[in-house]
């Protein structure tokens, strides 16, 4: 069974795309619209992976992303964001994998693949 | 000069012309006043003394207005001179004339009965008595001198440039208004080689040229104040041919020669004969021509400005001490505004040298200004590119994701297009964010062919498959342009890309870098097939003007950087009608223009 995806993107429209688009390809979606949310969502269930927008209202993406670390550091986590810049960020080196966005899922659903699948 | 009427008298001739050419070579003046006491006629001399100028009327020329120059009571003693038919005469008069020459006369007047009507008038004698030898009278000889210096001293005082001043010292040394040297030969000195060296003479070659220069001059009658003025001949250019005798002379003083010694001492030197010389000396005067010559140093507060050589070849006559001495006087003043202007032109290329800077600096602030501007254009269109890519992201990806459902054919075909339309617009997001990336980046020196070479490497790399023939060729020396370099590598790239995807095919291209008119300067030349280079051209074209294509965006973003870089680029056809693709960027710095070659494939 493949593992769950936690979406965090402040975005609607991109997290019902990614839920129908991760759906379709087998993998269950929640979603969380804010890094309060994203946080608590992370720390009550278990997710396989997380996709996570960088640009969130109410919390840098980047410290999501440290948060999310110390609750889970062996989670795989992909920095998704329309900012190719945060790639030279020290702190996205964190991530697992850093990818900007595209209307063309496929890089993203091939990412997932990688880091959840067993070595 | 009008004569006429100094050489008939009674029906006799008065003064023969022969006579009277041979006084005015001797400095005796003539000169007739009518019955009313008016000057009517003079010679040169009398013009000289008096101070009348020949060219002009003279009408108003009283005798009375006349005699205030010589203070001799002709004008009170006039009538009588007529009524009573008696002679006037009058000795060591002292005066100075109109010209600022200061003279002593001797002058006789007699009545004469002249011309066709017999007019009564008076015949004036003018005997210049300066020129006697012995100068019995020393303070009339000493105010000589000091008009000499002074008149050299108000031109050396009025001029900064090293030229007019050497010229000041030549004219002096010179002049028979002045020191009165047939020849003057002017050497400069060199600190740093510890050599004089020649650099300009005056005076004439030979006796025939001495013998029209000298009348050239005298018919001139300019005083020594008016040679001097640059304004009315001490300003011209002429080099006098004598100059060539020194002009590639150079003078070692590392010795213990009487030249040497006179430049060292600083005291000059009356040389009557060559046996008083020493070997360098000798070569020294026989180089000149000349058997006998004074040494002037020209020193300024210790240091050695130069030295002047003079003799007097052409009359033979004996250099005097008196006038080495006046001549010494001189090369001091002369000196001393050597010097004054040596720092003057130090100080000028200070000045100019901060001027320059200054210049630099308002430059500088501008382009400080283009690239602080060109930063905030850079973060507002990232800003705008980001607020579009969630957007396209969602549009495009669910009609991805609807082209897996069961859409009818018209309905896939309405997807296809908004599909490719999307990643299309999200091409052009990302060279916009890869420019506006760029722009927050430092401004810096680069090195424009490093860079071009770097940007080439990378696109040969990255087209490895299609494998496009580029050839490059960079200048020897470092071509620094000032700017943003991400900004401009991602220009020069996007440049050489669009050569090598669609221009090249099927030929090759010559990529050189030179420095041309303070420019940094890319050429992509593309040789092509002749029967293709038309459509290249026109492609080309095309691509630079149409904004419809899509190559246009990058094109746009990449040329924007250039001017902002003050910058050009564009097409070039060269002779031979192959096109080229150019790129230019101001220099940092001044490069040269040579290239080396290497290759870029």
């Amino acid at each position: 069974m493949n593992p769950r995806v936690l979406v965090v993107d402040d975005d609607d429209g991109i997290r019902f795309l990614y839920q129908k688009e991760l759906s379709q390809a087998g993998y269950p979606v929640e979603g969380a619209a804010s890094g309060s949310e994203a946080i608590e969502k992370f720390s009550r269930g278990s997710f396989g992976l997380v996709v996570l927008d960088i640009e969130i209202p109410d919390m840098s993406g980047l410290e999501i992303l440290s948060r999310l670390r110390e609750i889970a550091p062996e989670t795989p986590i992909i920095l998704n964001t329309a900012y190719s810049t945060y790639k030279l960020d020290f702190q996205s080196w964190l991530a697992d994998a850093y990818l900007v966005k595209s209307s063309d899922m496929e890089p993203l659903k091939r990412k997932i693949r990688e880091l959840t699948e067993s070595p | 000069m009008d004569t006429t009427n100094l050489k008939h008298h009674d029906g006799h001739v008065l003064i023969d012309p022969v006579v009277e050419e041979g006084l005015d070579s001797i400095g005796v003046g003539l000169f007739r006043l009518n019955e009313t006491g008016h000057l009517t006629r003079f010679n040169h001399n009398a013009a000289l003394v008096l101070g009348v100028d020949e060219n002009t009327g003279w009408d108003d020329r009283h005798i009375s207005r006349v005699d205030r120059l010589l203070g001799s009571g002709l004008g009170e003693n006039y009538t009588d001179i007529i009524d009573n038919d008696s002679g006037f005469v009058r000795r060591d008069l002292r005066c100075t004339n109109s010209h600022g020459c200061y003279v002593e006369l001797d002058l006789c007047c007699i009545p004469v009965k002249d011309g066709p009507d017999r007019q009564p008038g008076v015949l004036g004698i003018l005997y210049n008595t300066q020129g006697r030898a012995g100068h019995s009278d020393e303070p009339a000889y000493l105010r000589g001198q000091l008009r000499i210096l002074t008149d050299v001293a108000a031109a050396l005082s009025s001029s900064q440039e090293l030229k007019q001043i050497l010229k000041v010292i030549l004219i002096g040394a010179t002049a028979s208004q002045g020191v009165g040297f047939n020849r003057a030969f002017l050497f400069l000195y060199d600190e740093n080689t510890d050599k004089l060296s020649g650099h300009l003479a005056f005076g004439p070659s030979s006796a025939e040229d001495a013998a029209g220069i000298w009348r050239d001059l005298d018919a001139m009658r300019l005083s020594l104040g008016e040679m001097l003025d640059p304004e009315q001949g001490g300003g011209d250019d002429h080099v006098d041919p004598i100059t060539g005798l020194i002009a590639d002379l150079s003078i070692s003083l590392g010795n213990d020669s009487l030249l040497s010694s006179v430049c060292r001492g600083g005291t000059w030197v009356n040389l009557e004969t060559t046996s008083e010389m020493d070997p360098v000396t000798r070569d020294f005067a026989d180089r000149l021509g000349t058997r006998e010559l004074a040494l002037v140093p020209m020193i300024s507060k210790g240091k050695l400005q130069g030295l002047l050589a003079a003799d007097n070849l052409i009359t033979g006559q004996p250099i005097r001490d008196e006038a080495v001495r006046l001549l010494q006087i001189l090369a001091d003043q002369a000196a001393v505004a050597m010097e004054r202007a040596r720092l003057y032109d130090a100080q000028r290329e200070r000045s100019d040298e901060l001027e320059r800077i200054n210049r630099l600096l308002a430059e500088s602030q501008d382009q400080m200004i283009k690239f602080e501007k060109m930063s905030i254009i850079g973060e507002l269109t990232a800003a705008i590119a980001h607020e579009l890519r969630n957007p396209l992201t969602i549009v495009g990806g669910f009609a991805n994701l609807m082209l897996k459902s069961d859409a009818s054919d018209e309905q896939r075909q309405y997807l296809n297009i908004i599909s490719s339309e999307t990643q299309r617009a999200e091409s052009v997001l990302d060279q916009v964010l890869d420019f506006s990336k760029a722009s927050r980046s430092d401004n810096r020196a680069i090195d424009f062919s490093r860079l071009v070479e770097q940007n080439l490497g990378l696109l040969l790399g990255q087209l490895h498959s299609q494998n496009p023939d580029m050839v490059l060729s960079l200048a020897s020396e470092k071509l620094s342009v000032f700017g943003n370099g991400d900004q401009l590598s991602h220009a020069v790239y996007q440049f050489l890309k669009l050569v090598a995807e669609d221009l090249i095919p099927p030929g090759s291209a010559e990529v050189r870098t030179e420095s041309r008119n303070g420019r940094a300067v890319l050429w992509i030349k593309i040789n092509c097939p002749e029967e293709t280079r038309d459509r290249i051209t026109g492609l080309l074209q095309r691509i630079l003007k149409d904004n419809r294509t899509s190559q246009r965006l990058t094109i746009l973003v990449a040329g924007e950087t250039i001017r902002y870089h003050g910058g050009d680029f564009g097409l070039a056809i060269g002779d031979d009608s192959i096109p080229s693709f150019f790129v230019e960027l101001p220099l940092a710095k001044e490069s040269g223009n040579e290239s080396t070659s290497t290759s870029g494939r």
